[in-house]
């Protein structure tokens, strides 16, 4: 029994809008280094699945920059591979994960696959599914369709057989589902629904307040211990930035830190990405900080999620809260006159 | 350029004096900078240069530095046209070649080169560290009609009797070679770095094959006999950082560099980016207890001790009350509770005890070995 896998990267999740006014939620930044589809992505490939098709709906510019030939997953392969599969419709992507009218145009895709089995996955969960013990799950429990399941909630990971898959996308229509989350939800007759219950780390990426909880979370060593997992490397696109350098007078403590940046300020309690500056005397707490922003010198933020680009003036103060905090949308630029 | 430039980069070299660091692997794949292998300064030049054909000299313990350059990904050079070449030692009928010298290495490989079908030939060191646009290097090349070009480096007057100094008159044609000279007339040292026609390159080099008592090497054997004949050789004075890393001490020194922006090489360049193999790692952690000053760090490492003035590369674990200070520490490598590093070089996947310090400082810089743990562990110092 082998596997393939149909990644939804067009979902419409209500809560994140300010981080995807320019990209999907799939290219949504996440652990200072990583795109939210890597966890997706690099759980496939760590089972052995070589057959991924990504299902995409506008705006998927980002995801496809990020995503490419698929090269560092180990995707770009001869035989079957990475699969780029967006969706014609002008309003693709819905609320729930596995749109039947997006796999309905990339029939194909389904029909011409020599697996068994299909995963079919949301992009906004970070985890370590592992896919072949779910597929043995599956398998053994005769069920039609088996759902992952954390102690906090379903993973809105699905494995079905491929012949039922062809069968739910000629049929949708008049079973009136939407999804095969929808499908799940609904427990349509006549199949059978099992749970494979997942006991490891997971982060529902749905909403700013689960995203910048989820996000700290990872400060605490034994989430990170169950995310990074030496034998299952989460993959992403390679940047060949240089190490980050710590200035002297920089004081950096409990914060999660990617290549590339230069600290001269003080950060504390945050995740800082990719080639970011913080300038002399500035102080973070509590931040994410997405790639290539400058936060100048005396700033003082907490609570704030800057998304990539964001250029904070010297001297700008913000305070959010854990609940509320201030998201500066890409390519924002703050003044000290904006933040009083 | 519509010339085609072909990059010979000798990376062959053993660098005995950098000790076990290149017990078994060769001194263009010696790490350094926090990420990078030495290897990968030419080869990004190259790629920035718009070079990309570009042929790899190895002989000594080649095996890292095949499987570290492997298609030549990420420097772009997987290419259907030109790429990396990887050039080892072969057999021919006549028996196994060994590559003798630096010009012997290029006449074995002379049939890679007529295929490549060359304008220039640009002959490479893999074994220096310094970012430099090859591209202005042949421009010059050209302008000045030259038959070979030697880069030069102005280095300070007291120290110019370690090297291959280059004697020129006014308008940069070199009139002399210098090799190490008691009383250096001139300051601008060679760096290695050679342009050459290629139908010269490919006649001296048939020329010096035949002479029994030649050492087969550019230095001392092609540029002279070129200067003899009279061929137009020049001098490109180059101007930036250039280090060449042959010792424990000038390993540590050149790491120390990219703490200090007076000493001129700048990674942080989105312009002239240097690639290296990158291994997929989380971000690094500074937890509660670490603190971090005037260094550098990469990704996958949890820093919970105190670091200072040091270069720490991937997947470095420095444990609480641990103390690293004006050290380069290498991938992989444990760091236990409350040990004491100054001024030492820690090789890849070392595992340093709780509380280890060094029983005799040096007066330079320590590699750290195994030996050197064990024995402080026999000493019962713990």
């Amino acid at each position: 029994m082998t596997l393939m896998a149909a990644v939804d990267a067009s979902v419409k999740v209500a809560g994140l809008q300010d981080l995807t006014i320019h990209r999907s939620v799939s290219s949504i930044p996440f652990a200072g280094r990583y795109r939210l589809i890597d966890f997706a992505l690099s759980n496939l490939v760590n089972a052995d699945i070589n057959s991924v098709g990504i299902f995409a709906s506008q705006p998927f510019g980002s995801l496809i920059d990020h995503i490419g030939v698929g090269k560092s997953w180990d995707l770009d392969r001869r035989k079957e591979g990475l699969f780029f599969l967006p969706t014609t419709h002008q309003n693709g992507g819905i609320a729930t994960v596995g749109s039947f009218r997006d796999f309905e145009e990339h029939l194909q895709f389904f029909e011409k696959s020599r697996q068994t089995h299909v995963v079919v996955t949301s992009s906004f969960v970070a985890g370590q599914l592992d896919y072949k013990e779910m597929l043995a799950h599956h398998l053994a429990s005769g069920k039609d369709i088996t759902e992952a399941v954390g102690a906090s909630g379903s993973l809105k990971s699905y494995i079905l057989s491929r012949r039922l898959m062809l069968e739910l996308i000629r049929s949708y229509r008049e079973k009136r589902i939407l999804s095969v989350e929808d499908l799940v939800n609904l427990k349509k007759a006549p199949y059978s629904y099992g749970v494979y219950e997942y006991k490891g780390y997971f982060a529902i990426i749905d909403s700013i307040q689960q995203y910048f909880k989820e996000s700290l979370g990872l400060l605490d060593e034994n989430n990170r211990r169950l995310l990074f997992l030496p034998q299952a490397p989460i993959y992403t696109k390679v940047k060949d930035e240089p190490p980050t350098r710590y200035l002297d007078g920089s004081s950096v403590s409990n914060s999660m830190m990617a290549n590339g940046s230069t600290i001269l300020g003080n950060v504390k309690n945050s995740i800082i990405s990719r080639a970011v500056t913080v300038g002399i005397n500035a102080s973070l707490d509590s931040c994410i900080i997405m790639q290539k922003c400058t936060i100048e010198e005396n700033c003082e933020l907490s609570y704030v999620i800057a998304d990539k680009d964001v250029y904070i003036e010297k001297g700008v103060k913000l305070s959010g809260t854990a609940d509320r905090p201030i998201v500066l949308r890409k390519g924002e630029r703050v003044t000290k006159e904006d933040s009083q | 350029m519509n010339e085609k430039v072909v990059a010979m980069l000798l990376a062959g070299g053993q660098g005995s004096r950098l000790k076990s660091l290149t017990y078994d692997i060769a001194k263009p794949a010696i790490p350094y900078g926090g990420k990078y292998r030495i290897i990968d300064f030419p080869l990004s030049n190259c790629t920035n240069s718009g070079i990309t054909t570009v042929g790899v000299l190895t002989q000594y313990q080649p095996h890292a530095l095949h499987r570290y350059i492997g298609l030549g990904t990420p420097w772009d050079l997987d290419r259907h046209k030109g790429g990396v070449t990887m050039l080892p030692p072969y057999a021919e009928i006549d028996g196994i070649k060994w590559y003798a010298g630096t010009a012997s290495a290029i006449y074995q490989n002379i049939n890679f080169l007529t295929s490549c079908e060359p304008d220039y030939v640009v002959i490479l060191s893999g074994d220096h560290i310094y970012k430099m646009d090859y591209e202005k290097l042949v421009e010059y090349h050209k302008e000045k009609q030259a038959d070979v070009t030697v880069s030069v480096l102005e280095v300070p007057w007291e120290e110019a009797s370690r090297f291959g100094i280059v004697n020129t008159d006014e308008d940069m044609n070199i009139v002399e070679f210098d090799e190490k000279p008691e009383k250096p007339k001139s300051n601008l040292a060679s760096m290695g770095v050679y342009v050459f026609d290629w139908e010269k390159l490919e006649r001296y080099l048939e020329e010096d094959n035949n002479i029994e008592e030649s050492t087969h090497d550019f230095g001392k054997d092609i540029l002279p006999k070129m200067l003899k004949d009279q061929q137009k050789m020049v001098a490109y004075p180059f101007k930036g950082y250039w280090k060449d890393v042959g010792t424990v001490d000038s390993l540590w020194e050149a790491n120390m560099d990219l703490l200090d922006p007076s000493a001129g090489l700048v990674l942080h360049d989105p312009a002239w980016r240097i690639y290296s193999s990158n291994p997929q790692l989380p971000p690094q952690v500074i937890t509660e207890t670490g603190r971090v000053q005037g260094s550098m760090v990469n990704e996958g490492c949890v820093i919970s001790g105190t670091v200072s003035h040091s270069v720490i590369f991937q997947n470095v674990l420095i444990d609480k009350e641990a103390v690293v200070e004006d050290s380069v520490v290498m991938s992989g490598t444990k760091i236990g509770r409350g040990a004491h590093l100054s001024r030492v070089i820690v090789p890849p996947d070392v595992t340093v005890p709780e509380k280890y310090r060094l029983l005799e400082p040096a007066a330079g810089i320590t590699l750290l070995t195994q030996d050197l743990i064990d024995t402080w562990k026999e000493s019962g110092q713990q």
